[in-house]
């Protein structure tokens, strides 16, 4: 079959006319962090998506191998600037399972303390950047304004407001005490209240809901496929929570919920998140009303036996999973860190396939991306 | 000799250029200011929007290769010209002084400035659609697309709640059917439809949230405005902030009376009155939504607002005829 120079013309043409490429990063104002889009468009919609990472690549990992074990709880701790507390605790917990640590009881509930803290800031991070991402700035306000009040409680307790260094191998090196408690119980109880009238907008506001109904769809199926864990598996119906299926730190003798959906969009992402937030605050209200006694820290050597451990917990985004071996030495031989972003990142060419260009922004929120996680 | 000078005082200074260069900044402050207290925020100083203009006036000016210069430059001249040709005929009508029953200060009006000024008003749109295509950009080929798109969704609505108030009065000249109210009621007594209507299609053609859509910034970055720096770039924010006024000056003299029965002093305060009032229920929309696709906007516009506004026409013929 021969094709015609002039059909040929025609579709290169069209093909050129109906086509365009929209970049979205390294640097774009729906992105909080660097990653690259380059995004192919018809119209208004999206055939084809090509992602690519690496931008904030530091080498933590090879970092961590040169660095003794005590140093390399400041080295994880920089792996995110969001959610630091939960690097540090699951390498501790790695370290100490390595070591034969029992840690202190009082030790364990801080460091779940600061655990669902964190989770209550970053959720409502989460949610800023989303309604900034559909153009709805007043909640952004509100929530990062609302956040503060999280984030002052954690600069009170750790003297940080986002890196905190509260976790060390055996323990945790901060300390409450009873008007403390009682004035954070306080500060809790009127969160508590403005995430309420959050939700409460939310749930009301049509113009939010009619953006981020049916957007960033992803099935249970998917999410099994793809590995997705966290609220983004939990928005899709797929019940898992390292905090419930493998309880760590003092979790086994917390009360609390497991907060699902259905739809699997970034509605029902965030029907997921915001009330898992005040989950969040009831999990740091029966922490501190509970609180044993007792030391907050014992002590370690600073060679570990040889021999490895694999350690997880619940991030706010997800099932973090740290692999630590150890050679004898004061040195990790190996640390590889498997951020619960990875898996969130795969999904997003399927995501953003036939969405509208608008819906961008709303999809790569949804996710709660981390990419300075991933990148590690 | 007079009529020069009188003539030059109305172009440059009122109600020409000086005046609503003032009321430009004046009211993107206190948009800025009213819409950061109701997010909780403090807001910018007073002198905030001068000092932006300034700033933007004395940047460089650079263009990207390939974007068609001239044109670009031209097309902010352009729309702000028409703005400030709508601006004379748009009177902060005070009351006839000296004897002229046209409408007073309103430098030029004449029967049928209305459908001059709505046409005056399209050209802004057009020339924000052309500055988008022709400065080379992605982001502002897709922002020009979505700002046309736009002005088929909110205009048909627009226009037709605007002739609400002509129909009514029997008048295509804005001055008088904003002296007819002060005889009768408040066109916005008679036809709340109509102005609710014009409210959100004034605010579709000022590009403010919710129907920001084509410089939304975290899609498209600042959408046909993108490539445009320095000068330029500070006439199309004067624009875009002039029109702004002009357009909620049009709207108080065609819904809520203009001024009035009253003499120049009372009259002004009177105007400015009701223009702040029109000026706080924009800021207040800007702040009380998400940001709408622009297929929602175009579903909203043509299956919601144009059969209200022709539902709104039909009431009127009704009453003009009964």
């Amino acid at each position: 079959m021969t094709t015609r120079p002039s059909d040929y013309l025609t579709k290169r043409l069209t093909d050129q006319m109906t086509r365009i490429t929209i970049p979205i990063g390294p640097q774009h104002p729906a992105l909080k962090e660097p990653l690259s889009f380059l995004l192919t468009v018809e119209g208004e919609r999206i055939v084809e998506s090509v992602l690519r990472l690496g931008y904030v690549h530091r080498g933590i990992e090879r970092i961590c191998q040169n660095r003794n074990y005590v140093q390399n709880v400041h080295v994880v701790e920089r792996v995110c600037g969001i959610c630091s507390h939960i690097h540090t605790t699951v390498y501790c917990q790695g370290v100490e399972a390595l070591l034969g640590l029992q840690v202190p009881p009082r030790a364990l509930y801080l460091r779940t303390l600061l655990c669902e803290l964190e989770r209550i800031h970053s959720h409502m991070l989460w949610l800023g950047v989303l309604a900034e991402n559909v153009g709805f700035t007043t909640i952004f306000m509100y929530a990062w304004r609302d956040r503060e009040i999280v984030l002052d409680i954690m600069e009170e307790l750790s003297g940080g407001r986002v890196a905190h260094a509260v976790n060390v191998i055996g323990g945790v090196r901060v300390d409450v005490d009873e008007p403390q408690v009682d004035s954070i119980l306080m500060r809790l109880d009127e969160l508590e209240q403005r995430i309420e009238t959050l939700l409460g907008v939310i749930q009301h506001e049509r113009t939010f809901q009619v953006r981020t109904r049916g957007v960033g769809h992803l099935s249970a199926e998917q999410v099994r496929r793809y590995c997705v864990v966290g609220p983004t598996a939990r928005a899709s119906g797929v019940d898992v929570d390292m905090r419930r299926d493998a309880p760590y730190a003092a979790y086994d003798r917390l009360d609390f919920r497991v907060i699902t959906a259905e739809e699997g969009d970034v509605w029902a992402r965030t029907m997921v998140r915001v009330p898992e937030t005040i989950e969040s605050l009831h999990m740091c209200q029966q922490l501190l009303t509970g609180l044993p006694d007792g030391p907050t820290t014992v002590r370690a050597r600073r060679r570990v036996p040889p021999g490895e451990v694999v350690s997880r917990a619940e991030a706010p985004r997800g099932e973090l999973i740290y692999y630590i071996r150890s050679d004898g030495s004061d040195r990790p031989a190996r640390v590889k860190i498997r951020t619960p972003t990875l898996p969130a990142l795969s999904t997003l060419p399927d995501q953003l396939r036939g969405v509208h260009t608008a819906d961008v922004p709303a999809v790569l929120a949804g996710v709660d991306l981390c990419i300075a996680c991933a990148d590690r | 000799m007079n009529d020069w000078l009188s003539a030059l005082f109305a172009l440059f200074i009122f109600p020409g250029f000086g005046f609503l260069f003032v009321c430009a900044l004046a009211c993107q402050w206190i948009d800025r200011r009213v819409a950061a207290r109701l997010q909780g925020r403090i807001g910018p100083p007073w002198f905030q929007p001068l000092a932006d203009f300034v700033k933007l006036m004395a940047k460089e000016d650079i263009l990207p290769v390939g974007a068609h210069e001239w044109a670009c430059a031209a097309l902010p001249l352009v729309s702000l010209a028409a703005v400030l040709t709508a601006a004379l005929y748009i009177p902060p009508s005070f009351p006839p002084i000296g004897g002229d029953e046209r409408g007073g200060w309103a430098t030029s009006a004449f029967e049928g400035d209305l459908i001059v000024v709505l046409f005056l008003f399209s050209i802004p749109a057009l020339a924000y659609f052309l500055a988008g295509w022709l400065s080379v950009s992605v982001f502002s080929v897709v922002g020009g697309n979505r700002s046309l798109l736009q002005y088929f969704a909110y205009e048909v609505p627009f226009l037709m709640a605007l002739c609400g108030p002509a129909i009514l009065s029997g008048s295509w000249s804005i001055s008088r059917i904003a002296a007819q109210q002060s005889q009768t009621v408040w066109m916005v007594l008679v036809q709340p439809l109509g102005f609710l209507l014009a409210i959100i299609g004034l605010i579709g053609k000022l590009k403010r949230s919710p129907f920001d859509i084509p410089k939304a910034k975290s899609e498209i970055g600042a959408g046909p405005l993108t490539e445009f720096s320095g000068r330029k770039l500070a006439l199309w924010y004067l624009t875009l902030h002039m029109q702004m006024v002009v357009g909620i000056f049009l709207l108080v003299n065609l819904f809520l009376g203009g001024c009035g029965n009253w003499s120049p002093g009372p009259a002004a305060l009177i105007f400015g009155v009701k223009a702040l009032l029109i000026l706080l229920v924009l800021s207040v929309a800007s702040v009380l939504y998400a940001r709408l696709r622009i297929d929602q906007l175009a579903n909203l516009g043509w299956r919601v607002l144009a059969p209200l506004a022709l539902l709104q026409m039909l009431v009127i013929i009704w009453i003009g005829v009964g």
